[in-house]
């Protein structure tokens, strides 16, 4: 703990800083967003990268803590409760924790296949009686709050969306350090045993099934902080953030940031809230190029983007790291070359009659020159990026072999 | 009194009979191995006794107490550690890892989730010195998966004894390893079951009766001898289950 103390500097430091760096509406909006999936993605990975158990229903925990904090948030308004908006995110955590615990209660008896069933049962499940008790869940309109009738926090009303920003950072801090400290305790350790091999931890005497109850209820109390934070930033929530979609988004976070690494859905929670704060803007096809991205993530860096990063240890660790820049640049080009012409080619596909403005051209889907100036540059993005491949795999090889000849020679 | 009794135990698959009414006594202290001809269910037999199957009839008593039909971590936590035949260890997690895993329970850490494993020192302290034992030291934060097969036979036999458990059972503890390293397994296997009862399922004649005490010949499901290693290398109807496989000068 103490050699990862700057770490943990470095992060408070950062989310310090971030907003002063993007103050733009925008910009503190989406850290805003961050704060939330960040916390929700890490949540996940207390079960997928790190219980082995895959679920298809965590927004469930999600939303219920949000919706419970929504309707926190109105009785503080209405002040049948005194209690403070800062503390809304225990509400929401608390939500999550009894019905993880109710929940886990069953299904984590079994583990793989019938436990993502039973995820994805109990989710359709909670999803359908959201809109049967629509007292609680307000239908399919959802329910709405205030955040700013509470009492003041040291004269903060959160009026604004910056305040807003550092209790969410607050929160994302607390909650990153206490899922990171879940991991170096024994129940934590025991989830990665179990994870990684049921049969032999039953033997070292421990039950699976409590110790992957003991995972899912911690991943259920943060996935519903996420959801109290939610309800503060949004100040609504409707049946969406507790159905599979939100389940499925936060399921991509957690996979293309990297199952395997504690930072991997920080990283991924980052893309996809990136992608879709700022792609969404520019193209109706954006949920495409999710998709896609998450394909070649499975299909090439099954250990998400943390695993690409973490690949390159071995180069860091022996000076080789330089070694490989020029290579992805000069990789770099052909994919960029490709990239543009595979999204010119899908915008231009549903353009219709609407001009494409494609780097200082206008391209139209009735020209036949204009699919030809897309196509050949796809196509030619293609063969450069075959063509530089041999020579990217070679400084690779050089880097992480060269490294090992080193480390012979010094025994 | 014995440290462990099997009282007519049973088991069946379906209609197929695998172990038909073995009664064993084992003694506190005791190495007793079990040998017979493949298939004669002797993996089974470790599977009634550390819960991985449940006994169709018959009892299991370990320290006066019935353990037959407890789930696997119940008969861990008794006092009754195990190895696998095929190396069953945790393949993503480093060996220093697999080996501090192995003593939680033990060492009374049970599901806890507020203690920070990085600060308890008896319990990493504990764990290195299983590693010193078994010779894997300078592989600690190796993830286990890498390790060289002799090697993961190694940590399987620490991940085992870690626990301190009274009753040790290894399931062909040295199957797939050259001679010499099967010579520093059982060198090995002396040493950490030093003081502890020992029930070993081993092919290999040479190693069997050099460390057990006492030998059990388990044949079609039936213990057809249980004797001293002389007495058993004597014995016509082991000879006879054996056509003749016993070295007569081991």
């Amino acid at each position: 703990m103490k050699k990862q103390l700057p770490v943990w500097l470095g992060f408070a430091l950062a989310l310090i800083i971030l907003p002063q760096i993007f103050d733009s509406v925008l910009g503190i909006s989406i850290l805003n967003q961050m704060t939330i999936w960040i916390i929700f993605a890490l949540s996940y990975n207390m079960l997928l990268g790190q219980g082995g158990m895959l679920s298809f229903g965590h927004a469930v925990y999600f939303g219920l803590g949000g919706f419970m904090s929504v309707h926190a948030l109105n009785l503080i308004a209405d002040e049948i409760i005194v209690f403070s908006i800062t503390l809304i995110p225990l509400v929401g955590g608390a939500v999550g924790l009894i019905a993880a615990v109710f929940i886990g209660s069953f299904s984590t008896r079994k583990s793989g296949t019938v436990f993502a069933m039973i995820s994805l049962g109990i989710g359709e499940l909670i999803v359908a009686s959201s809109l049967i008790f629509a007292d609680f869940f307000g239908g399919e309109a959802g329910v709405t709050g205030d955040r700013t009738y509470g009492p003041p926090f040291f004269g903060i009303e959160f009026l604004q969306d910056a305040e807003v920003y550092y209790l969410g950072a607050f929160w994302l801090f607390v909650a990153t350090l206490f899922m990171y400290l879940f991991t170096q305790t024994p129940a934590g350790r025991m989830a990665n045993a179990v994870r990684d091999n049921p049969e032999r931890a039953e033997f070292i005497g421990y039950s699976t099934r409590r110790v992957r109850f003991i995972s899912f209820c911690a991943a259920g109390l943060f996935a519903g902080v996420a959801g109290g934070l939610f309800a503060i930033n949004y100040e609504f929530i409707t049946e969406e953030n507790l159905n599979a979609l939100t389940s499925g988004r936060v399921l991509l976070m957690a996979y293309i940031g990297g199952l395997g690494f504690f930072i991997g859905p920080i990283v991924g929670a980052v893309i996809l809230t990136l992608m879709n704060s700022l792609l969404s803007n520019y193209s109706e096809m954006w949920m495409l190029y999710l998709g896609i991205m998450f394909l070649l993530t499975v299909l090439f860096l099954p250990r998400g983007f943390a695993g690409f990063i973490m690949m390159h240890q071995t180069a860091w660790r022996n000076r080789r790291l330089g070694m490989l820049i020029l290579p992805y640049l000069i990789t770099a080009i052909p994919v960029s070359l490709f990239l543009a012409g595979f999204v010119g080619l899908v915008e231009l596909s549903h353009k219709g009659d609407d001009i494409l403005p494609f780097f200082g051209l206008s391209l139209g889907a009735d020209s036949m020159l204009s699919w030809g100036i897309l196509l050949t540059l796809a196509g030619a993005g293609a063969l450069g990026v075959k063509l530089s491949r041999p020579r990217l795999n070679a400084a690779w090889a050089a880097a992480n072999t060269v490294a090992k000849d080193a480390d012979g020679d010094a025994r | 009194m014995s440290l462990l009794t099997l009282d007519s135990v049973c088991k069946s698959f379906g209609s197929t009979r695998i172990i038909n009414d073995v009664s064993l006594d084992i003694e506190a202290g005791e190495k007793h191995a079990i040998i017979g001809p493949n298939g004669a269910g002797k993996s089974t037999l470790f599977h009634l006794i550390s819960g991985r199957y449940n006994v169709s009839s018959g009892t299991i008593g370990f320290q006066g107490k019935a353990i037959q039909n407890l789930p696997p971590y119940e008969i861990a936590r008794r006092g009754i550690a195990r190895s696998f035949q095929v190396t069953n260890i945790f393949p993503r997690m480093s060996v220093f890892e697999n080996i501090r895993c192995a003593l939680l329970w033990s060492e009374g850490y049970r599901y806890s989730f507020w203690k920070l494993l990085g600060r308890q020192k008896p319990l990493n302290d504990k764990a290195f010195d299983i590693l010193e034992q078994i010779g894997l030291s300078d592989k600690a934060q190796l993830p286990s998966g890498e390790l060289a097969y002799a090697q993961q036979r190694a940590l399987e036999l620490g991940v085992a004894v870690a626990s301190g458990a009274e009753l040790i059972m290894l399931d062909e503890p040295v199957a797939g390893m050259s001679n010499s390293e099967a010579e520093n397994a059982v060198a090995l296997i002396r040493r950490i079951t030093e003081g502890k009862t020992l029930i070993m399922v081993e092919h290999d004649m040479n190693i069997v009766f050099d460390i057990a005490d006492r030998i059990s010949v388990l044949v079609y499901g039936e213990i057809i001898a249980t004797d001293t290693p002389e007495n058993i290398r004597g014995n016509a109807r082991v000879q006879e289950a054996y056509l003749g496989e016993v070295p007569s000068d081991a």
